[in-house]
């Protein structure tokens, strides 16, 4: 009994981290960066979420904003940040990631303050109960949502010319411009995706622990890196594998290996064995 | 000079220690870094915990840059496996690692920490000499190895590994070497701060730290020791002078950061290139 | 022109540099508290509170014949940052007494200091035991976290008589002392303790731990924590099913817990140092001015501060002088009653004082019972 709701907490967890990783995922395996500052932007749809729906009463409506805003965003800093530094070694994106990271927590706290903010009347926080375990609606959407958006994505991956047109650029972005797709308009749109999902994840998380913090942001986003690097550098199906597997590690691992290693470690712990292992990762990159 | 100059210029001191030996790994072997904070962690445990039981200064602090040298190499074996993007994340990893294994051990102290660290037994000033010339050493010895045929080689690296291979460098060896000279030197600098603080905590050697690290060598010029030295001295003070908008300086670390990889990604050591020439021209 | 920017600049820095050196004719206090980082929230508060008890002591006509100025600088709860700021407030400031309102890091590194320049230092409510053994010149006006555990464990074994316990246990000094003191005592209250969990203080997803709590069936749980961090435990802890008593400490004493826990945080018990209730005026006093000062209502941190800064003042008053011997021997030998209780202290520099035990009811802390067992509370002596 124990393992399986062990399993299930392992399964949400997982699915935080997801969704998260999905966006960080698609943005590396376009353009070889690592977007740290993709930690922002779900901590800025935390936020957002929270406010808009404290706001109008309306948490559909918060989540829909939160995202579209943080999507905007999303490809403001693509156009900002990374557009200029294509051609630069990939440490100079790498440490402006870290620096815009560290500014936009810091404009967190200036603007909504240290203390953390709350829903004013928590939505989703009914409790379902079946075979005796206890699970809140926002735990359950939150798996739903995951499910869900990331089988959206991969659907259009698959099945759609835009979906096509993405990894075409991924493989071989000069044969992929010579066929018309414009590999400009595929960034905005990886970047304004990875971002809206990064908010999402956000708004998750703040129905989930009902407190949004400016420095919410820098845990997960330590933990999408190895997720994504287990999952393959830009492979959506393997990152959401290696999302929902951290999960439940750190479930089972909290409980019964916690005086050995910290939570946190876990997952570098683990991404380290695999790397030892298999040094490509456990899925290959696409 | 006050208390207070000399305390700070001891803090500069150490940090340049670790700017510099950062720079040897990142920017000499182009191998990015994001773990180099556990190797200085390394050396203040290994300094603290021996200085405690007895051993004399110039013993511990040895002891502390061998150890972080071994296990730097020991990491370092892990980086010949991976390439550049992994490698990032793998050295991010040691350094969750590090701080997450130390905080579980009661014999490391855990969440306490270690205090009650024995004094240097030497003045304030007398220390401020010591760790300056341990700064100057490293800065030399870097010097040293970048004009030297080390220095060619890893540059060959830098700029192109698998040309490098076939031009018969062996790759895997220069890159240990950078990673284990590196990170020896981490460990020297986490035993000053060991002596410097008398009381060391798990997380200051944490993810965080590392990154700080390595923006210095950033906003530096990666492969620079002027610019690095410089950028290190700089970021630092910061916080000294920017003490009356207290509330806004780490928006302005960020903001630094970002605008200096920007707008001036060779780092400062590009800047005064730049200004150089500007004279010249 | 770029070399007469350089200059301007370094101009600019210097005069900067030399300008806060500047002093008026104050009594200078220094304060070093977490203002940015993860711990800006506590640096806000117990900022807060140590400037309230500045105002009120200046408003009487200050120490002296003199005001009292309070030189606040941000450590980042960070010991590397509190160094060169102790430095600093001692060599450049002049501070007479140096007080912490941060976390444990920074306090540690910083008393070495002061003690080093024999200027006294009060650590408002940093737990870690070694901070006053760092020297005569050191104080804590709050309870050390073994203190503090050995009254967790009276409050569940004795007065609410439960005997099977489950701890929940903040992976830091904090959580680790609190900790120690109730597994000191719990035998004592004939308190068995079925399993102990740790979490970290970044964790705001507690899953894993609430299913395994829950399949323990204990009578009554232990958890240490922040308001941060005990507002989702508790939260969670409440809707999976749980629905036996939770005992926290003065890491919840905010109302903040309460916003984040909502519901969940009615009937959770602390041992705190703040009575909301109190008809002591010191205390009731400080809570309304507080919230008058601040915009929000008072927390432990916040009290702690003020504390600390009142008991700062009288010794100064009392030494009649700014020696810092003569203010350490005030200090040494003072008897004050602040918000936070009545303030005297032992050889070691630390504090005998009751606890207070808050309750949450209808969204609000109340006084639930009191602790005062001289014994059980006796704080080390070296």
């Amino acid at each position: 009994m124990l393992f399986i709701e062990l399993f299930i907490q392992g399964l949400i967890q997982g699915s935080t981290y997801a969704i998260i990783a999905v966006g960080l995922t698609l943005i590396y395996g376009l353009l070889r960066v690592l977007h740290v500052a993709h930690a922002g932007l779900f901590t800025l749809g935390a936020y957002l979420g929270v406010v808009l729906t404290n706001q109008t009463g309306s948490l559909s409506l918060g989540i829909l904003l939160a995202a579209l805003i943080s999507g905007i965003v999303g490809m403001a800093i693509y156009r900002l940040v990374y557009e200029p530094m294509l051609s630069k070694p990939p440490y100079v994106a790498l440490i402006a990631s870290i620096g815009l990271y560290i500014g936009m927590e810091e404009i967190f706290r200036l603007v909504f303050g240290p203390f953390g903010m709350s829903f004013s009347s928590a939505p989703l926080q009914d409790i379902v109960v079946f075979f005796g375990i206890h699970l809140r609606t926002c735990q359950i959407i939150t798996v739903v949502t995951n499910v869900v958006l990331l089988g959206i994505l991969a659907w259009i991956a698959q099945r759609t010319r835009i979906g096509t047109g993405w990894r075409a650029t991924v493989d071989d972005p000069q044969m992929s411009a010579c066929f018309g797709i414009n590999p400009i308009k595929v960034r905005y749109m990886v970047f304004f995706t990875g971002s809206a999902l990064a908010a999402v994840a956000g708004v998750m998380v703040a129905l989930l622990t009902n407190i949004v913090e400016p420095t919410m942001g820098a845990v997960p986003s330590y933990k999408s890196l190895a997720i994504i690097v287990l999952g393959g550098l830009g492979n959506v199906f393997g990152t959401l594998i290696a999302s929902l597997v951290l999960g439940i590690l750190e479930a089972f691992g909290t409980i019964y290996i916690g005086d050995l290693l910290d939570r946190d470690a876990i997952a570098f712990a683990f991404l380290i064995i695999v790397l030892m292992i298999k040094p490509t990762g456990i899925f290959t990159s696409r | 000079m006050g208390l207070y100059e000399i305390s700070l210029a001891t803090g500069v001191g150490i940090y340049i220690i670790l700017a510099v030996s950062l720079n040897m790994i990142t920017g000499y072997c182009g191998q990015i870094s994001l773990g180099h904070a556990a190797f200085y962690g390394i050396g203040a445990y290994t300094v603290a915990l021996l200085s405690k039981i007895g051993w004399p200064i110039y013993l511990t602090l040895g002891a502390g840059f061998l150890a972080a040298g071994i296990i730097g190499t020991i990491v370092g074996l892990t980086s010949l496996r991976v390439r550049e993007d992994f490698l990032a994340i793998v050295t991010m990893g040691v350094a969750f690692l590090f701080v997450g294994i130390v905080r579980q051990q009661e014999f490391l102290g855990g969440e306490m920490g270690i205090s009650g660290i024995p004094s240097h037994g030497m003045s304030k000033l007398a220390y401020l000499g010591l760790v300056l010339f341990f700064a100057v050493l490293s800065i030399l010895f870097s010097w040293y190895v970048k004009r030297s045929w080390m220095g060619f080689a890893f540059d060959a690296v830098a700029d192109d590994e698998d040309t490098a291979k076939v031009l018969g460098l062996d790759v895997k060896a220069y890159k240990l070497t950078a990673f284990a000279m590196g990170t020896a030197m981490a460990g020297l600098a986490g035993g000053l701060y060991a002596y410097y603080t008398r009381f060391i905590i798990p997380d200051t050697f944490g993810f965080i730290e590392s990154i700080t690290i390595l923006s210095m060598v950033a906003v530096g010029g990666i492969g620079s020791i002027f610019g690095v030295v410089f950028a290190t001295i700089l970021l630092v003070l910061m916080p000294e002078f920017f003490r009356f908008i207290n509330d806004y300086k780490l928006l302005l670390y960020g903001v630094l950061l970002f605008s200096v990889m920007r707008f001036a990604p060779e780092g400062l050591s590009g800047f005064f290139k730049l200004l150089v020439r500007r004279k010249d021209g | 022109m770029i070399k007469k920017l350089m200059l301007l600049f370094v101009v600019f820095c210097v005069s900067l540099y030399f300008g806060t050196v500047w002093a008026g004719d104050t009594i200078k206090i220094g304060f070093n508290a977490p203002l940015t980082g993860f711990a800006a929230s506590d640096g806000k508060s117990s900022t807060f509170g140590a400037k309230l008890a500045v105002k009120q002591i200046n408003e009487k006509g200050g120490v002296n014949g003199k005001m009292l100025e309070l030189v606040v600088y941000d450590d980042q709860a960070k010991a590397s940052q509190s160094i060169p700021i102790s430095n600093k407030m001692i060599g450049q400031d002049k501070v007479v007494v140096g007080i912490s309102g941060s976390y444990s890091g920074p306090t540690r590194s910083a008393a070495g200091i002061f003690q080093e320049s024999n200027i006294p230092y009060i650590s408002a409510y940093a737990i870690h035991p070694d901070i006053t053994k760092a020297g005569d010149y050191v104080f804590r006006t709050s309870f050390l976290g073994e203190v503090q555990g050995r009254a967790g464990a009276k409050l569940i074994g004795d007065i609410l008589g439960k005997k099977k316990v489950v701890m929940i246990t903040l992976k830091n000094d904090f959580g680790k002392s609190l900790a120690a003191g109730f597994k000191e005592k719990a035998k004592d209250f004939g308190i068995t303790i079925i399993n102990e969990y740790e979490y970290s203080i970044k964790d705001r997803q507690f899953g894993a731990i609430v299913a395994k709590v829950k399949s323990d069936r204990p009578d009554a749980i232990y958890a240490s924590g922040y308001y941060f961090t005990a507002g989702p435990l508790v939260s969670q802890l409440r809707a999976s099913g749980i629905t036996v008593p939770v005992i926290g400490q003065e890491g919840y004493d905010s109302q903040k817990f309460i916003e984040i826990a909502g519901k969940a945080a009615e009937g959770v018990i602390i041992t705190t140092s703040l009575d909301r209730d109190s008809d002591v005026p010191e205390t009731a006093d400080f809570i309304k001015n507080f919230e008058a000062l601040a915009g929000y209502k008072a927390d432990m941190v916040a009290a702690s501060a003020h504390t600390a800064v009142k008991v700062a003042a009288l010794a100064i008053q009392k030494a009649k002088s700014t020696d810092p011997g003569k203010i350490r021997a005030a200090i040494a030998a003072i008897s004050l009653k602040t918000a936070t209780g009545t303030i005297e202290f032992n050889n070691l520099g630390e504090v005998l004082k009751d606890i207070q035990n808050q309750v949450v009811k209808n969204g609000e802390w109340h006084h639930h019972s009191v602790i005062s067992d001289p014994t059980l509370l006796a704080p080390p002596e070296k």
